[in-house]
């Protein structure tokens, strides 16, 4: 059965980003530049043919998108100026919007404006939330302790709620991926995934996710190394929050492993938001050629966020206690839509989708053949 | 008769022959015949260094006759005529052997080969022996030029000729000028209109004082030799330009027909411009031309942009246009050569409704995309820029159209094998254009016959040599320009149209012409008058004097074919240069 | 005028050039793409004299050259004009000096370089036929075929098969028999 041309996901796929597909000429130099294009997965060649012709179905089923990380190389040897790198990252927004079962993710990606919007609206929510309850249990004088303005235990309470939310959000959309791409394909080419490959496989997820293995083997090691030091301080400060929050918040006393930890990944954090707005702004290297607005976005969050929770840590080892919580609460203002709608809809998704592809993709050399299409497929009992 | 001094020289070509054939071991054989004086091998025997051992040796060691063992006679029989003339021996002393195409390169077996080369070397040296010294002819040079086609090869041959000041006879079948050319709206890579191009030729080849055209007329006959044709043209009315329609929109149609007359021409000279005509795409069954109402060849594109309306047969903008290549061209069944300007042509018909129905997506469906030549591969750049869809297909697989479903949202799908992605896959598509490519026309054997040129296996006229001189062919002032010879476009066609040009200027300023010595003579003596001989000649070149009951060849008539020495019963016909003896002699020669 | 300028004498010609591109070339055509039957393995090698019109036939066979289509080495050409201009008594000799057969080639009809030349051909050679069958001659040792100037391949695969024919029929005594015959008288 032939597939379907569609000439007009190329147009769509501009509103994500990718603007230089149609002058692939395929000559191959980006996979051969690539040193992560082998065997069965020539990529970025194959997605950018994917996405000439406009096969929908096929670019939902390829992982291929997830095992590159703009390294870049493939943009810089490409005669044509037809951006590989870039191409693939767009194919990331929109394989992002497409696992996405809500539909906002799309939203997003194709209307700055809207994304901007939410952003606000969220903002606005969670200042009129934590503004609430602070003028009503809490004395804006107080930081920490008795009587604080937005009492530690009660924002933590808040963080876990939101965590459960966020979690079966990017769930679903994570079982929606597994389904495009092993659950689907499997059942059209007739091959499924033993169970048991996906136990022994498992130690994949937290492998990659933590030491980001593969992308240091990429040639270019800057961009490995920037994204590394960004991912280790979102997580140590990702587990500070989520496990010691009260000690982070409380005064003088302070653990000073949490105190240590918490000063390294801020300063991680922050050297690294600024490097990456800094090289987009100046689009220093390849990756930071092109630059869609939800990557703005994401980045002015990331960056407000890891800048004001210095800055009230700052203002409240100062003794400026009003002034700390007004900075906590604009942090609140940055993080809450940071977490609820840059992680399960945009841009910040990638975290679980990059190590889930991964894994998927070492499932994928897995598959036997099912047994249930064989037997029709044998031939017709001879005369 | 005295024995003759011969000198053999044995060409290595390089390692073109020495490569298979033992030269040193010819050289030995060459050695021991009767006869040979010298006997020597050099590396290039064609280059200064060769011709100049080779007239040194001729003044030196007193030879009087040559052997040359190299190329072929087709390819450098000439030069070696010209170095043994500078050494003031007659040129028709020379004999050539030809052991590379007929040896070194087709025999693998060195030992074989070098046998058949010592073969070939002995027959030639026997054949020498019995060469007569002959005095090349001078004929006039008729300065009138007859072009055949008025295309833009004709047009602007026939403007060189005539602007130096020279007659030029216009001959063109249809009733107006323009040829193919006139079909077309814009021109690749730079987008000019094609009109522009044709319109100042058209003007100034209907009003020069040196250009005669006739439209709608055929040549009828071609007879005589170079510098002394006489042509005759059947020409519409009776008098001279047919109605002067300057272009036209549609193909070559036949023009005049009940009233024409014949003209009588004397030219010294005929360029054949001819052109082509477009491959036939119903044969192509697979596209459905013909059934399929919205697939249309590339000129049925053409006249749709030159009315400015790009639509489907039900009046509708397009969504989808795919273009499909390589129609006719490069298969197995139909043409296997490149038409060579059908991929800039799809670019061009991108860029158009690219502009014209703006939002329309165009799938240009080729085998490989054929950009050569200046400023195309840009062009081929930008398209891709303009987001044309490129897919590719198997040679020999051709894509398959049919009809859409009610529930697309097209009206045809087109099912392609794609090479790049490896996926059968469906084009949606509301119009398709088939890129038709070119094809010797209909008329072309019977052009051939009538000129005396020879045509490929494809059609094409044959030049004289494809490398060293594409423009002259096998007849002497008979010259091909344009498509008639082979696919090319606009600036290859213009080009050889100069060129052919610049080759008859030339002829005509040197006055005079030489022309071989070669003809046939009658021993009045032997001659019993039976005048066999006199039907036999094709060119009336052989007379009968009745008073003197004998028959008599007038030279300047004669071709030298022979026919007429292998048919006459008396013995009494020599065919200079290819004598009995002389055959005799080489058959002893390669047989001993 | 200088006396130190270089005349057209002292350029390099194309002998003094070096000749690696020859190599390469030779290199790469000199592989036969298939195998043309040779005599070298101890069988019979027929000895073939081709009379070739020098339009279509010789440019053919030129063209087989060119193309480096391989045949076997046992055909040796003769270049006439024309095959009209081919004496039956070109073919007798041919066959009396010891050739094992005689290969014509011409103009295909119609397209002779001369209008009708080949039309002769055509005519005189049943009456040769007829004339070498009743000397007893075998019918396979004199063909006479159409090769025009773009079928090198043709006037390979021709060559090819008359061999094989001839490799068949054996090596003519007409030579030998001539001799014995004149001995006896």
């Amino acid at each position: 059965m032939a597939t379907r041309v569609n000439p007009k996901l190329i147009d769509d796929l501009e509103q994500y980003g990718a603007e230089d597909v149609s002058k692939c000429y395929h000559c191959g130099n980006c996979s051969a530049a690539c040193p992560f294009s082998q065997g069965s997965r020539i990529f970025p060649r194959k997605s950018m043919r994917h996405l000439q012709l406009g096969l929908e179905k096929r670019l939902e089923g390829d992982l291929e998108p997830w095992l590159c990380y703009y390294c870049g190389e493939c943009s810089d040897e490409c005669p044509r100026e037809a951006e590989p790198g870039e191409t693939m990252m767009s194919l990331r927004r929109w394989l992002t919007s497409r696992y996405d079962f809500t539909g906002i993710s799309r939203l997003f990606y194709r209307s700055w404006k809207a994304e901007l919007a939410a952003v606000l609206l969220v903002a606005l929510l969670t200042a009129i939330g934590f503004l609430l309850l602070g003028f009503l249990g809490g004395d804006i004088r107080i930081y920490d302790g008795p009587g604080a303005f937005l009492p530690s235990h009660v924002v933590h309470w808040f963080d876990w709620a939101m965590a459960g939310v966020l979690v079966i959000l990017l769930s679903i959309n994570c079982v929606r991926m597994w389904w495009f791409t092993l659950g689907r394909e499997g059942r059209e080419s007739g091959t499924h995934v033993p169970l048991r490959e996906y136990i022994a496989r498992a130690y994949l997820l937290p492998f990659h996710f933590i030491t980001q293995a593969r992308y240091s083997r990429c040639e270019r090691k800057r961009p490995w190394l920037v994204h590394l030091v960004l991912m280790l301080s979102y997580l140590t400060m990702l587990v500070l929050i989520m496990f010691f929050l009260e000690s982070m918040q409380s005064g003088p006393e302070i653990d000073w492993r949490v105190h240590a930890f918490g000063y390294a990944a801020a300063v991680g954090l922050v050297a690294t938001t600024a490097y990456a707005m800094w090289g987009r702004a100046k689009r220093a290297e390849a990756q930071y050629r092109h630059s869609h607005e939800s990557d703005w976005i994401f980045l002015i969050l990331l960056f407000v966020v890891a800048g004001t929770g210095v800055l009230q840590h700052i203002l409240h080892r100062a003794d400026l206690e009003v002034a700390a919580n007004i900075a906590y609460v604009v942090h609140l203002m940055g993080v809450v839509p940071m977490l609820v709608l840059e992680v399960p809809f945009s841009k910040w998704a990638h975290l679980a989708y990059r190590p889930l592809a991964m894994y998927f993709a070492e499932l994928q050399l897995r598959a036997v053949p099912s047994r249930a299409p064989a037997e029709t497929a044998r031939p017709a009992a001879t005369s | 008769m005295d024995q003759p001094r011969i000198g053999v020289y044995v060409c290595a070509c390089g390692t073109n022959i020495a490569k298979v054939v033992d030269c040193d071991a010819v050289v030995r054989a060459a050695e021991g015949l009767p006869g040979v004086a010298v006997a020597t091998t050099y590396k290039y025997m064609c280059s200064t260094p060769g011709q100049e051992m080779i007239v040194a040796d001729i003044e030196e060691k007193k030879l009087d006759r040559v052997v040359v063992a190299s190329c072929s006679p087709r390819m450098h029989e000439l030069t070696f005529r010209k170095a043994v003339k500078k050494a003031s021996m007659n040129q028709y002393y020379l004999q050539m052997a030809n052991i590379r195409e007929h040896c070194s390169w087709v025999h693998g077996d060195g030992v074989e080969a070098t046998q058949k080369a010592i073969g070939l070397v002995r027959a030639a040296v026997k054949r020498v022996a019995f060469h007569e010294p002959l005095e090349s002819r001078m004929v006039a040079m008729c300065p009138n030029t007859l072009v055949l086609g008025g295309g833009i090869a004709g047009l602007t041959a026939a403007l060189e000729l005539a602007d130096a000041g020279y007659q030029v006879y216009l001959v063109e079948k249809a009733d107006h000028l323009g040829g193919n050319l006139a079909r077309v709206d814009l021109t690749a890579p730079h987008l000019d209109s094609a009109r522009d191009l044709l319109r100042e030729r058209i003007h100034r080849v209907m009003g020069h004082p040196h250009v005669e055209p006739f439209l709608g007329a055929e040549v009828q006959s071609l007879e005589g030799y170079v510098g002394n044709f006489t042509a005759t043209v059947a020409v519409p009315g009776g008098n001279g330009a047919g109605p002067a329609a300057a272009e036209g929109d549609d193909g070559p149609t036949d023009g005049g027909g009940a009233t024409r007359s014949p003209r009588t021409l004397e030219v010294g000279s005929v360029i054949v411009a001819t052109g082509y005509r477009e491959f036939d795409a119903s044969r192509i069954t697979h596209f459905g031309y013909g059934k399929l109402p919205n697939v249309i060849t590339s000129f049925e594109f053409e006249r749709m942009v030159r009315e400015g309306r790009i639509e489907t047969v039900e009046g509708r903008q397009p969504q989808y246009v795919a273009i499909l290549h390589c129609v006719g061209s490069r298969s197995q069944e139909f043409h296997a050569y490149c038409s060579r300007v059908c991929c800039m042509t799809a670019l061009k018909y991108a860029h158009e409704l690219k502009s014209a129905v703006p939002g329309c997506y165009v799938s240009d469906v080729y085998i490989d995309m054929h950009a050569f030549g200046k400023g195309c591969e840009d062009f081929y750049r930008r398209s891709s820029e303009v987001k044309t869809l490129f897919l590719m297909y198997g040679k020999n697989d051709y894509p398959v159209i049919r009809k859409a479903e009610p529930g697309d949202d097209c009206g045809m799908l087109i099912e392609v094998s794609e090479q790049l992605s490896g996926e059968l896959i469906e084009i949606p598509a509301d119009l398709v254009i088939l890129m038709v490519g070119m094809e010797a026309r209909e008329d072309s054997a019977e052009v051939a016959r009538l000129v005396g040129i020879s045509q490929d296996k494809d059609g094409w006229f044959i030049e004289s040599h494809p490398k060293l001189d594409p423009v002259a062919t096998t007849t002497e002032g008979v010259f091909i320009a344009g498509t008639c010879a082979a696919p090319k476009d606009i600036p290859d066609s213009v080009a050889q149209a100069r060129a052919a040009a610049a080759r008859i200027l030339g002829k005509i300023a040197r006055g005079s012409i030489e022309v071989d010595a070669v003809f046939a003579e009658i021993d009045e003596e032997a001659c019993s008058g039976c005048r066999i001989c006199n039907e036999l000649c094709p060119y009336s070149a052989i007379e009968y004097k009745a008073d003197e009951k004998r028959s008599r060849v007038i030279s300047a008539l004669c071709k030298a074919c022979g026919a007429c020495v292998a048919a006459c019963p008396s013995g009494a016909i020599r065919a200079r240069h290819f004598t009995d003896e002389q055959i005799f002699a080489e058959i002893v020669g390669v047989l001993a | 005028m200088n006396e130190d300028r270089p005349t057209v004498a002292d350029l390099p010609t194309v002998a003094d050039l070096p000749t690696v591109a020859d190599d390469q070339t030779a290199a790469r055509v000199d592989r036969p793409a298939r195998r043309a039957p040779t005599g070298a393995a101890g069988s019979f090698q027929p000895r073939i004299v081709g009379f070739l019109c020098n339009w279509c036939s010789y440019a053919g066979a030129d063209l087989a050259g060119t193309s480096r289509t391989p045949y076997a080495a046992s055909v040796r050409v003769i270049r006439v004009m024309c095959s009209a201009r081919i004496d039956p008594t070109f073919v007798l000799k041919a066959l009396a000096e010891g050739a094992d057969g005689v290969l014509i080639c011409g103009c295909h009809p119609g397209d002779c370089h001369y209008s009708e030349g080949n039309y002769k051909t055509m005519r005189r050679y049943p009456l040769l036929k007829r004339m070498l069958a009743d000397l007893g001659i075998e019918d396979a040792r004199v063909r006479l075929e159409w090769v025009s100037a773009s079928e090198g391949q043709r006037f390979a695969d021709l060559v090819d098969d008359m061999t094989q024919r001839l490799r068949a029929l054996g090596p003519s005594r007409i030579k030998t028999a001539l001799a014995t015959d004149h001995a006896e008288r």
